[in-house]
């Protein structure tokens, strides 16, 4: 029996390090590039391991317009501004999905009003609407409002993207606290405002990290409408500018590998820090429906 | 007015009116309006080459799109696509969910790696397996060859039946994080009780997954399944990125479609119907999924 345990951990650990493997691959493919000059990036047959390791492709990021000219694009340029108005729009996202996915979540978790389930179907069906079809309408609302190559533009779109899944997990993760808690509060005389802030909202913390985390990774990874409704570094996010030297075949190999990676760092370190709270979101939110 | 006496005054029905108020008004207009509006458009002949055209022609657009070949190599690839995409998804984020919820000495750290690509945006994902499939330089080239499983280096992106499984396996691999958390987080549900009730019965692991494990998961699955199907259906970063529709049409989808008839010919009459027809599609599949939730009488609102 004990020999058969033994043997069942190996198998499993062998299991997961395949996995492991599956995810980390591609990935620090990547990141080996971005520490490869130029040349041996290039080279055939490829190499896996920089022989000569170097921070250069870094370094223009930090100060571009140095020596080494890259023709045709202003990747060095533009991907740390890029990568701040990406915070400042993915942030802005979570945090406004928040706020008003915690008002409505908490209607549908324990209000009664006629039109319920009508109003959370709407809520869902928003989301069967592919992207593409928004993009002219949205557009010319956006332009209407004045806000064309604005984050707030950004902010407003990807919020009501992601709000249709947080009620959603937020209504589940509500309904699974129990109610004795906020009734006690109510007893005790707190309004209603007081009770979510001082009960609800820290039993809900989990799910709370989750919802938030999907809001900033929707918003951090979008292209379609970033492109579309940007024009300038005032509000282009990483996906665009990346996207601009992904297709642009002047740019050098490694420049665009540090600029990836130096785009997928911060959501990759959120992700990394929360991977407990967001599994434990969702284990009471959106899995049980 | 404080929060307390807005809780004492309002009846239900008005308070959760007013809670909804913010967010069905950011969803009404940028949502609820360009859905309408867009549907309009569909409606009329619109090309921005020639913006003085415009004018209402019902559903011309629509019996064009369906008469037109390319509506159907699309739909063709599009349900190519997802169905592979998904199938393989949700196999693998299955298997791989439920090593995670086993006991092993380096789980934690597993289960944090799975989380790479979802912190991954698509068009960066795009570039990084643009390089993989590489037909010079490539991972994938250099690895098979090296491995001696491939004779000589191939144009991966080049040949229309490996451009598009490169394309579903770059796909997989951005979205099945997103899959493995949710049926993770479903497995950690399960009570285990009903595991000792299975295994007094004397039932071995592979009946205590089909008669426990399985139907337990049925629901999360039909989310991800949902969810997947979604994603599928609508991705467009990845194809910009990495294969802009071909080599041909190999790997022109619907949402590809779109855009090259919105934004390269400019048709946005056409192509606010090809977006149309999209949503349609989408809608269907997605009333299928929610009958298969419903009919199961296990979906609690």
């Amino acid at each position: 029996m004990k020999g058969g345990k033994r043997r069942r951990t190996v198998w499993l650990t062998l299991a997961g390090i395949v996995v492991a493997a599956y995810f980390l691959a591609p990935f620090s493919w990547l990141v080996l590039t971005s520490f490869m000059h130029e040349s041996d990036a290039m080279a055939f047959p490829p190499r896996w391991i920089p022989a000569r390791p170097t921070l250069d492709n870094y370094a223009i990021f930090a100060a571009p317009g140095g020596t080494r000219s890259i023709v045709g694009s202003r990747a060095a340029e533009n991907t740390v501004p890029s990568i701040l108005n990406s915070l400042v729009a993915a942030t802005g996202t979570a945090g406004l999905n928040l706020a008003l996915g915690i008002l409505a979540g908490y209607s549908f978790a324990r209000l009664r009003f006629p039109g319920r389930r009508t109003l959370l179907f709407l809520y869902l069906g928003s989301r069967m609407v592919p992207g593409i079809a928004l993009i002219v309408p949205l557009y010319l609302v956006i332009k209407t409002l004045g806000l064309l190559d604005n984050l707030l533009a950004l902010v407003m779109t990807y919020l009501t993207f992601t709000l249709p899944f947080t009620i959603w997990l937020l209504k589940s993760y509500f309904q699974g606290i129990p109610r004795e808690l906020e009734e006690a509060a109510l007893v005790d005389g707190c309004g209603r405002g007081r009770m979510m802030i001082r009960v609800l909202l820290p039993a809900a913390a989990p799910g709370l990290v989750a919802a938030a985390m999907f809001a900033f990774m929707t918003a951090w990874n979008d292209y379609l409408f970033a492109v579309i409704l940007t024009s300038s570094m005032a509000a282009k996010t990483v996906p665009v500018v990346v996207a601009g030297f992904a297709t642009d075949v002047t740019t050098e190999r490694t420049l665009m590998a540090a600029g990836g990676v130096l785009a997928v760092v911060p959501p990759l370190v959120l992700a990394f820090l929360f991977q407990r709270l967001i599994i434990q979101g969702l284990v009471s939110g959106a899995v049980k429906g | 007015m404080s929060a307390r006496a807005s809780g004492r005054k309002l009846s239900e029905p008005s308070l959760a009116f007013l809670l909804n108020a913010p967010a069905l008004l950011a969803i009404i207009l940028l949502v609820g309006y360009p859905i309408v509006y867009s549907a309009w458009l569909s409606l009329h002949h619109y090309n921005l080459k020639r913006p003085r055209l415009f004018r209402f022609v019902g559903l011309e657009n629509y019996v064009g799109i369906l008469g037109s070949e390319e509506f159907w190599t699309a739909l063709q690839v599009t349900l190519l696509f997802t169905a592979l995409g998904v199938a393989i998804v949700v196999v693998l984020a299955t298997l791989i969910a439920l090593l995670l919820n086993e006991p092993f000495p380096t789980r934690g750290l597993v289960r944090t790696l799975v989380l790479i690509p979802w912190a991954i945006p698509p068009v960066v994902n795009g570039l990084m397996w643009q390089w993989i499939y590489d037909a010079k330089v490539g991972a994938l080239n250099g690895l098979l060859v090296s491995l001696g499983l491939l004779a000589g280096y191939r144009g991966w992106l080049s040949d229309p039946t490996s451009a598009l499984l490169a394309l579903v396996t770059a796909h997989v691999w951005n979205a099945l994080p997103l899959a493995v958390i949710l049926l993770l987080a479903a497995l950690q549900t399960i009570p285990a009780e009903l595991y000792d009730a299975g295994r007094v019965d004397g039932s071995g692991g592979w009946r205590l997954f089909r008669h426990v494990t399985l139907p337990w998961l049925a629901q999360p699955l039909l989310v991800v399944l949902i969810l997947q199907t979604m994603l599928a259906v609508r991705v467009f970063d990845l194809i910009y990125v990495l294969t802009a529709g071909g080599p041909g049409t190999a790997t022109t989808t619907l949402v590809w479609q779109t855009y090259l008839t919105t934004f390269d010919s400019l048709d946005f009459g056409l192509g606010n119907a090809y977006a149309y027809t999209v949503s349609l599609i989408t809608l269907g599949l997605a009333l299928v999924y929610f009958y298969l939730l419903y009919g199961r009488g296990e979906f609690e609102v």
